[in-house]
């Protein structure tokens, strides 16, 4: 049976290859609305961020870290510095969006640093505010500046002079880490910058078109009378069936993957953790043809499918928020964006983004799967029944 | 000669309509078959069944001894299926169209390669074998819906009225390779509604009409079974079916049916019954503009078991 459905699905390749729509969807298309919209939004680069710390440890580590970094930061005018009143008048600043982001440093900060131990600084981000960049970028000075500050503490037992402080990180870059970063994220977050979000919303919405062209691969056989043929050759029926499914699963496969790696290299997006990626996109690809499938079982005709299927895809797609991150205070939208697989992928990849841990992305993929399942099962049922056989 | 097809029984419904009711007929190896009939009579459906392409509802079907079904390979690898309508890749070429169903076929990719250009040549489009068969005219792709039912040497071959939209010439070329494949031992089983077909290429012609075989044998067999007596066609002015039943009564008149402007009657001795056909007419206030005498042939055998023209 593997055979008979390789050779489909190699017939499949070659009729696609051909086939300039198919490229269009898959790759020209996505890519330049990523472009165009990403020209839209300002560049993480520029963005400026309003934040402050709150100094629970007032240890010498993490009074250089407040007397000497951020003072930093704010003089490249990467950062607006604010006063907190204490912990919860920031957490409470943080929810209700009046700063982008806040640095807790906890009691004992600076003792566990001094020690070589494990020090944690937390870091809470407002709802709403895309800034993986910085926020890498912070945790990698901070790290750096942790590790000199340490040596300096172990040296001289004396608070560290700011300068030093920012002089001696630099040369710490290839040094172990000791400081943990802890990053909250406060509500429904969108930690993908705006080019990775449009990336990974525009792979998803048009996967759901690219896998038609398998999807709808038996109506095409059968308009061109070949299904026919197909049948009478000496082949198991479920061999056709399988050739179609391969044929949609790996060119969905193929479409996200060289949108992934196209939007990484030209337009510089971030997807995140490389097995956490593969299990969304799987799961999506796998999710779209069930949910194809069944759209396309009430149609007579390709092109009929087709159309049902675009209709199906657009309205998955826009309730699933693909083209601009949908407001963390609506409630209406933020439900729509559960009811579709799309919005599932974006919170998965946010997910995957935010912690940087593949587990973080299974509850996303198995709701992305129950999609799939939910719609293949009526759409094999129903499918069978059409069939002549 | 040992039987290719064997059939009995075979029904068929779809939904009220009884498509096939209890069609059974036998191929011998060399053997063409004809199953002739008008659009609707239940040929494609029989055929469907046989190439294992439709569930009969009822009946057997064995091909070189082993019963047919949507799931019998080793059947299924004896016959090659030429659908009535093009089963062909049109944004492939003609080498890749028959590599592929070779392929499909069991064939392995060299010998695939090596059949399928045989086969180009058989069916005289070596020299378009790269050309995508969406450019090809319409003759040429039917003749590529052939070669691809022929690329495994099947035992049995089935021929779904292939000449259908076909110009007069690719026509011919067509019945000639039909031909030229009995003479080479292989069993045919051709589905027609061109009583010509049938005649000049069959051994034995089934005649089906409504889902039923209504009459089987050779043509000389078929035109025996009114034999003896003559067709006489009358192109009439007037009222038709008036002029057709007075005809029909007359003494001597097997039958006589409307055919268009014409009354089709079958009779003994078409010259002493003219005067009477002619004063039937006339009594029904019918003209007569045309009289034509002629032996019988299959279109008539038909219209005389139906009641209706082949082309209804």
């Amino acid at each position: 049976m593997l055979r008979a459905a390789t050779l489909i699905l190699a017939k499949d390749a070659r009729l696609r290859a051909r086939d300039r729509s198919v490229w269009l969807f898959a790759l020209v298309v996505p890519i330049g609305l990523t472009f165009l919209f990403s020209s839209i939004f300002p560049d993480t680069g520029e963005l400026e961020l309003t934040a402050g710390v709150v100094d629970l440890d007032g240890g010498e580590v993490a009074a250089g870290f407040v007397d000497g970094v951020l003072p930093g930061l704010a003089e490249a005018d990467i950062l607006t510095l604010v006063a907190f009143e204490d912990e919860r008048d920031a957490r409470s600043q943080v929810a209700d969006g009046t700063v982008d982001a806040a640095w807790i440093l906890p009691d004992g900060f600076s003792e566990a640093v001094a020690a070589g131990e494990d020090a944690r600084i937390e870091v809470l981000v407002t709802a709403g505010r895309t800034l993986p960049p910085l926020a890498e970028a912070y945790a990698s000075r901070i790290e750096q500046v942790g590790l000199a500050l340490t040596t300096e503490v172990a040296l001289t037992g004396t608070p560290p002079d700011p300068a030093l402080a920012g002089a001696i990180g630099a040369a710490a870059a290839e040094a172990e880490a000791l400081i943990a970063i802890e990053q909250e994220t406060a509500g429904n977050g969108q930690p993908l910058d705006p080019v990775s979000y449009l990336a990974a919303g525009m792979a998803s919405f048009f996967v759901f078109f690219v896998v038609q062209f398998g999807i709808t691969g038996l109506l095409e056989e059968r308009q061109l009378g070949t299904l026919q043929r197909l049948k009478a050759a000496p082949i198991s029926p479920g061999a056709i069936q399988l050739g179609k499914l391969m044929g949609a699963f790996l060119l969905g496969l193929a479409s996200m993957t060289a949108l992934s790696v196209a939007s990484t290299t030209v337009l510089g997006a971030s997807w995140g953790p490389t097995s956490g990626v593969v299990i969304l996109v799987v799961a999506l690809v796998l999710a779209a043809m069930g949910v194809m499938a069944l759209v396309g079982t009430f149609a007579r005709t390709a092109e009929q499918a087709g159309n049902y299927q675009s209709i199906v895809a657009i309205v998955l797609g826009l309730s699933g928020g693909v083209f601009f991150p949908i407001p963390g205070d609506n409630l209406v939208m933020q439900i729509a964006t559960r009811l579709s697989p799309h919005g599932w992928f974006i919170r998965g990849m946010d997910t995957l983004s935010t912690t940087g841990r593949w587990t973080a992305v299974l509850p996303a993929a198995v709701a992305i799967l129950a999609f799939g399942v939910v719609a293949a099962i009526p759409a094999v049922v129903l499918e069978r029944r059409r069939s002549s056989w | 000669m040992g039987a290719m097809l064997r059939c009995s029984g075979l029904r068929k419904a779809f939904g009220d309509i009884q498509a096939v009711d209890d069609v059974g007929f036998t191929i011998a190896t060399g053997e063409t078959y004809g199953l002739l009939g008008p659009n609707g009579a239940g040929k494609t459906t029989s055929i469907s069944m046989i190439a294992g392409l439709l569930h009969p509802d009822a009946g057997d079907i064995e091909v070189v001894g082993t019963p047919m079904t949507p799931r019998a390979l080793d059947a299924k690898a004896a016959v090659g299926l030429v659908p009535q309508d093009l089963a062909i890749y049109p944004d492939l070429t003609a080498r890749e169209n028959l590599r592929f169903f070779a392929r499909l076929q069991g064939l392995s990719r060299a010998d695939a390669g090596a059949r399928g250009d045989e086969v180009l040549e058989v069916i005289g489009l070596t020299d378009r074998a790269d050309d995508r068969a969406g450019e090809f005219s319409g003759g040429m792709k039917r003749r590529l819906n052939i070669g691809i039912g022929l690329l495994h040497h099947p035992k049995l071959l089935i021929l779904d009225e292939p000449t259908v939209g076909v110009d007069p010439q690719s026509r011919n070329a067509i019945l000639e390779s039909v031909e030229h494949l009995s003479i080479e031992g292989l069993a045919v089983l051709y589905t027609t509604h061109y009583m010509e077909e049938a005649e000049r290429l069959c051994d034995r012609i089934g005649i089906v009409d409504q889902g039923r075989l209504v009459a089987e044998g050779t043509r000389r067999e078929l035109i025996a079974t009114i034999a003896e007596q003559d067709v006489v066609r009358l192109h009439v002015a007037g009222d038709g079916a008036a002029a057709a039943r007075a005809c029909d009564d007359l003494d001597g008149v097997t039958s006589a049916e409307v055919e268009g402007e014409e009354i089709v009657c079958l009779l003994d001795g078409a010259a002493a019954q003219l005067p009477a056909l002619l004063g039937a007419v006339a009594a029904v206030g019918a003209t007569v503009d045309g009289v034509e005498v002629r032996e019988p042939d299959l279109e008539d055998v038909f219209l005389h078991l139906t009641g209706r023209a082949l082309r209804d």
